[in-house]
């Protein structure tokens, strides 16, 4: 029985004081997530603007970029076969606030800020069932866990740009938050909880290997609750199979696949030469064919891959190496979490209270599709383990402070002073250096840079009859179509788009602009038109007229906008 | 258990750890590098002349290469030296000994630590006496002591006495003689290597709190003369340091912030950008002393990494190839074995004592660089091994309490130990064909062979020779000391005629006979000098005679013999 439903029963003052402690989180987690979130990762990837662009597309007509009518299984963008929903999703930001970064980014910050809310009631469901303790513990236990993910490094990075694999997380959670409802008393939500399960699927990649093993794992664990409710079962398969069976259909093409291959460890080949060498390190020996076979070196590659998501490097020190997912200061967690996660993932084990056993299967599980990547450890890749993480900390710093409280009252005071400053001087290095110095630092990684050209393009472009834009920092065109709010169906008459064997989308321009890997060479044979060049300031010819320079954060000359 | 089988199986286990630790000894790893070179040849200078390499007599610390090694592990190789020579063997034989002495330590180490003769884990009864004996199996056969004490690396001498001083502790609690001799190994230790100067004093002061009850109760006598001897043993050591500024250069080179431009290079960076706006949160957070101490936590949770431990190890001349330290099918083992450690129904100061020992055993390495680091981190084998039979005991007894409720059926269990097994065996093989075989094809560069080859070529014609040229740069760095070690040099001669100089890594070397060592160039040309040149393959410059190529065991070019 939940106790987040049984508020009549409980004390109207203290209900007060929950409440409170309730939205206090909430608050810090909305700020967290939208304080500066236009200016803070300083400007957008080119997965953000797609999804800007495309849900800005959508908005129009209900076509994707490319002109693909409601796009279902995949957004083509470039070759990529994203998942579609976070587009969606973004529509309507985009609608209301216009085609910016705020918007492009909302949904991500939105659902962020909600997956931090839903982490108290799911704790509450966790641990609410069989517990030991008083009913306020478990209350103080899923504010504590709401608040970990509030002010989570990992959460609150990934909550600030257009990365769909945050909203997939939440639908993740909101799924075994129904399902443990469902479980209990409201049988009819049991459906909903499949729905979440799904819409995570269409959300991130990664969801769609931990979802179903994950689900799967739940109904086989609390068979005895699923076998009492035959209709919801029913109803739950009719809409699941429907609601799956296009993407099922799309996971078996090879589109799907290029996407895979291009990631995945088994496509070493060292891995092979290694067999083969040490094979033959032995004279061919055939027990040696047994210890050696590519399979189980395989299957040791693969935990290797899987186990460096668990780097105590990666979780409480440096984060993923990747700056976009980390700030390189702070790990993944913080540092002073280290005795209460150890602590906390113990007594998990030691208490076991309530569904207890949910957090480790959900991290183990969360962690399986990273495992085939060769980027690990990967921040983004394993965002389904979330909230797992803090839940465990805020388990461990639960028990501390339980500890504190009753066992060691006489320096109760300034036990709890020196981990309240502690927690906040480490919250207080995070902010300052992911407000302050971070943008600055990573600018480039974020290509900075683009949105000032294009604006510059924007602005003079009446002056040139063609303008010529350097491929080498990647996907141009999204940012012209993206900043100059570009008509979608005008650019889909006229645009020059090339697609590779393997998948990958070219455009090589539309209208007057175009794409070139090398402006020197490629564009020598412009008669009669005005052009303006915009390319990287080591590659400018010496003949060149200046017109304008772009800088990152950092001071460091990113692009130049010149002419003949 | 009867004593007459638990001797036997004793002896067996003993018989196992000599074995494996004795077969191809000074062939497997193929070569001594240049740490065992020295250490041999000190030890054989001293035996000889009573002076190391530079002349100071009866040296408390081996100068070496700059890096002031503790002296003690050249002593004991001394007695080896009239029975094998100066050879390889000699260095390698203490390790050997230490190594085979730690594996019987162990068994006493976990039934002295205990107590008693049955332990209650989880709800079964262990006997203490199993836990013993597999225990001592496993470090017999642990890859990682297999790796240390088969070379002459100190540290491996390091964890037998810090093993016996722990041993001896816990029995002079009640024994106090025992007391004088934990005393003094663990005083002797702070002569063997390193990272004890940190480690063994961290572990007495733990220990002393631990069980200061107990300690306090002995009689007063024997605490002087613990205390005393220990003083002695130290004193030369303090001395040593006090009157000798080179010989903290060795710790200033290994602490991971001492090149402070690159370690504070981003911090200087940020300092930089809060100045300029006034941001007193920044100048406050900013701080370099932070970034000093998030490195020693770094350096210290480095070591708790997965991947580190069973799957990849660290440089290669510290693990065999393709795999980690411990082996993989322990790694659930492990786990299961330090949470019933922790939860364990035993004396508590027994568990704090474990875990103190565990936890103090990564402080010497965190503040270097170069971590995870297994040399400086084997004190950890007294433990692993431990955690392991723990682990896989209360396994054990899982399988067997589920198959009695009937939960699985007898051919389940089964097929359960036989996975078991045969994981067990075939990670075994796997580990013993890594170890003897693969090792040498692909680690013989590290290991610095084919000096041998070399001077046992070089010598039949040296004397035709004006000059003999040898390369000091890497890899061939400290080439010297190979020449000594091979030529075995009459130290007396050596010694007259200077000695070592400097141990500087970048500066020539007079050599001695006609021996020159310095990098290879021939920009001053002597034309009626004949000199022969030993180098590096990129050394050779194609127009000289070539003499001979030594070839590394996987076939690539190690080094050039070319008169000229």
């Amino acid at each position: 029985m939940s106790y987040i439903f049984r508020y009549d029963i409980i004390k109207n003052a203290y209900m007060e004081k929950s409440k409170i402690l309730l939205i206090l989180i909430f608050l810090i987690a909305f700020f967290l997530r939208f304080w500066q979130l236009e200016s803070n990762p300083p400007s957008l990837t080119w997965d953000e603007a797609a999804w800007g662009y495309n849900a800005y597309s959508l908005g129009i007509d209900g076509k994707d970029e490319f002109g693909n009518f409601l796009p279902f299984t995949y957004l083509e963008s470039f070759g990529d076969y994203k998942p579609p929903f976070y587009a969606y999703l973004t529509i309507l930001p985009v609608k209301i606030f216009g085609l910016n970064e705020f918007s492009t980014r909302f949904a991500s910050a939105f659902f962020g800020t909600l997956t931090v809310l839903l982490t108290y009631f799911l704790t509450i469901e966790l641990f609410g069932a069989n517990l030991k303790v008083k009913r306020k513990h478990v209350e103080y236990l899923a504010a504590l866990s709401s608040f970990m993910l509030a002010i989570s490094p990992w959460h609150i990075l990934l909550s600030r740009a257009a990365f769909e694999a945050n909203v997939a997380s939440f639908f993740i959670v909101l799924g075994v938050y129904l399902f443990l409802l469902s479980t209990k008393k409201y049988k009819i939500i049991f459906p909903l909880s499949i729905v979440s399960f799904i819409l995570s699927t269409y959300t991130f990649n990664t969801a769609r290997v931990v979802a179903p093993i994950f689900l799967l794992c739940l109904l086989i664990i609390k068979r005895k609750n699923i076998s009492m409710m035959k209709k919801e079962v029913i109803l739950s398969m009719v809409i699941g199979l429907v609601l799956v069976l296009p993407l099922a259909m799309f996971v078996i093409t090879p589109q799907a696949k290029l996407r895979f291959n291009e990631v995945n460890i088994f496509s070493d080949l060292n891995t092979v030469e290694t067999s083969n060498q040490e094979i033959k390190n032995d004279n061919n020996a055939s027990w040696s064919k047994i210890i050696h076979n590519r399979r189980f070196l395989y299957s040791i590659l693969y935990l290797r891959h899987y186990f460096d998501n668990l780097n105590p490097l990666f979780l409480f020190i440096k984060g993923d190496g990747n700056p976009k997912f980390s700030i390189q200061d702070v790990g993944e967690m913080y540092i002073w979490e280290i005795p209460f996660f150890v602590t906390g993932l113990l007594l998990l084990f030691r208490k076991k209270e309530g569904n207890w056993w949910i957090i480790p299967l959900w991290l183990i599980i969360g962690i399986i599709p990273a495992g085939v990547a060769r980027e690990t450890p990967h921040a983004l890749r394993i965002e389904t383990t979330l909230p797992t993480f803090q839940i465990i900390t805020a388990y461990g710093l639960y028990n501390f402070l339980v500890f504190t409280k009753y066992r060691i009252s006489k320096i109760k005071y300034p036990i709890l002073a020196i981990t309240a400053l502690i927690i906040t001087l480490n919250l207080l290095y995070f902010l300052n250096n992911y407000f302050f110095h971070y943008p600055r630092e990573f600018s480039g990684e974020w290509q900075y840079g683009y949105k000032d050209a294009v604006n510059y393009i924007k602005e003079k472009q009446n002056n040139y009859g063609q303008v010529f834009f350097t491929n080498s920092l990647g996907r141009p065109y999204i940012y012209l179509l993206y900043y100059l709010r570009f008509d979608p169906e005008k650019f889909r008459q006229n645009a020059l788009i090339r697609r590779e064997v393997y998948g990958f989308v070219h455009v090589d321009g539309f209208e007057k602009y175009r794409f070139l890997d090398n402006l020197g060479e490629d564009t020598v044979n412009v008669i009669g038109k005005r052009v303006m060049y915009i390319d990287r300031p080591e590659k400018i010819p010496g003949n060149a007229k200046i017109l304008k320079e772009f800088y990152l954060l950092d001071g460091e000359k990113i692009l130049v906008a010149y002419t003949k | 258990m009867n004593n007459k089988l638990r001797n036997s199986l004793l002896i067996i286990i003993t018989a196992v750890a000599l074995f494996l630790r004795l077969w191809q000894i000074g062939v497997v790893p193929p070569s001594p590098d240049w740490d065992e070179a020295s250490l041999g040849y000190n030890a054989y200078s001293i035996l000889k002349t009573g002076r190391d390499e530079y002349g100071k007599l009866l040296p408390v610390v081996l100068r070496s290469f700059d890096d002031y090694k503790p002296a003690l592990y050249a002593y004991f190789i001394i007695p080896f030296i009239p029975v094998f020579g100066l050879d390889i063997v000699s260095v390698r034989l203490p390790s050997v000994i230490f190594g085979v002495l730690a594996v019987v330590a162990v068994y006493f180490f976990v039934k002295e630590l205990f107590g008693k003769k049955e332990i209650e884990f989880a709800g079964n009864l262990i006997k203490t006496e199993y836990l013993a004996l597999l225990s001592s199996f496993l470090l017999a056969i642990s890859p990682w002591h297999i790796q240390f004490s088969r070379i002459g690396f100190e540290a491996c001498s390091g964890f037998a006495f810090n093993l016996f001083a722990f041993l001896f502790f816990l029995k002079g609690l009640k024994k106090e003689k025992y007391m004088v001799l934990s005393f003094f190994l663990g005083a002797l230790n702070i002569h063997l290597y390193q990272s004890e100067k940190v480690f063994t004093p961290l572990m007495f002061i733990a220990l002393i709190l631990i069980f200061r009850n107990e300690f306090i109760k002995l009689s007063k006598k024997f605490i002087i003369i613990s205390i005393f001897t220990a003083t002695i043993v130290v004193l030369p050591m303090v001395f040593f340091i006090l009157t000798n500024q080179g010989a903290l250069m060795r710790a200033k080179g290994v602490v991971s912030f001492s090149d402070q431009t690159e370690f504070l290079k981003r911090n200087a960076q940020k300092i930089i950008q809060d100045r300029n706006n006034n941001n007193y949160l920044g100048l406050f957070s900013d701080n370099r002393r932070i970034e000093y101490a998030k490195s020693v936590i770094s350096g210290y949770i480095s070591h708790f990494d997965i991947n580190w431990l069973f799957i990849t190890g660290d440089i290669s001349r510290h693990h065999a190839p393709n795999m980690g330290l411990l082996y993989l099918f322990e790694v659930s083992f492990i786990l299961i074995g330090i949470y019933q450690a922790i939860f364990g129904k035993f004396s508590s100061k027994a568990k704090l004592a474990l875990f103190a020992y565990f936890l103090i055993v990564p402080v010497p390495a965190s503040v270097t660089s170069g971590v995870p680091h297994a040399v400086r981190t084997i004190n950890f084998l007294a433990v692993f091994p431990l955690f392991s039979a723990l682990g896989f005991m209360t396994s054990i007894f899982f399988i067997r309490k589920i198959y009695r409720t009937k939960l699985l059926y007898k051919h389940a269990v089964g097929i359960l130990y036989a996975t078991l097994f045969l994981l067990f065996i075939v990670n075994f093989f796997y580990f013993l064909d890594q170890y003897f075989v693969q090792q040498n094809y692909y680690n013989s560069a590290d290991w610095q062979y084919g000096y041998k080859d070399t001077i046992s070529f070089v010598t039949p014609i040296m004397k035709n020779y004006n000059t003999l040229v040898v390369s000091n740069q890497a890899p061939l760095d400290q080439s010297y000391i190979f020449f000594l070690f091979y030529l075995r040099y009459d130290p007396l001669d050596y010694q007259k005629n200077g000695g070592t100089v400097s141990g500087g890594f970048k500066e020539d070397h007079k050599g001695f006979l006609n021996f020159t060592f310095k990098p290879i160039d021939f920009s001053s040309k002597n034309p009626d000098r004949k000199i022969l040149y030993v180098g590096r393959p990129q050394d050779y410059p194609g127009n000289k005679k070539l003499l001979r190529t030594i070839y590394f065991l996987n076939g690539e070019e190690a080094i050039k013999i070319f008169e000229g």
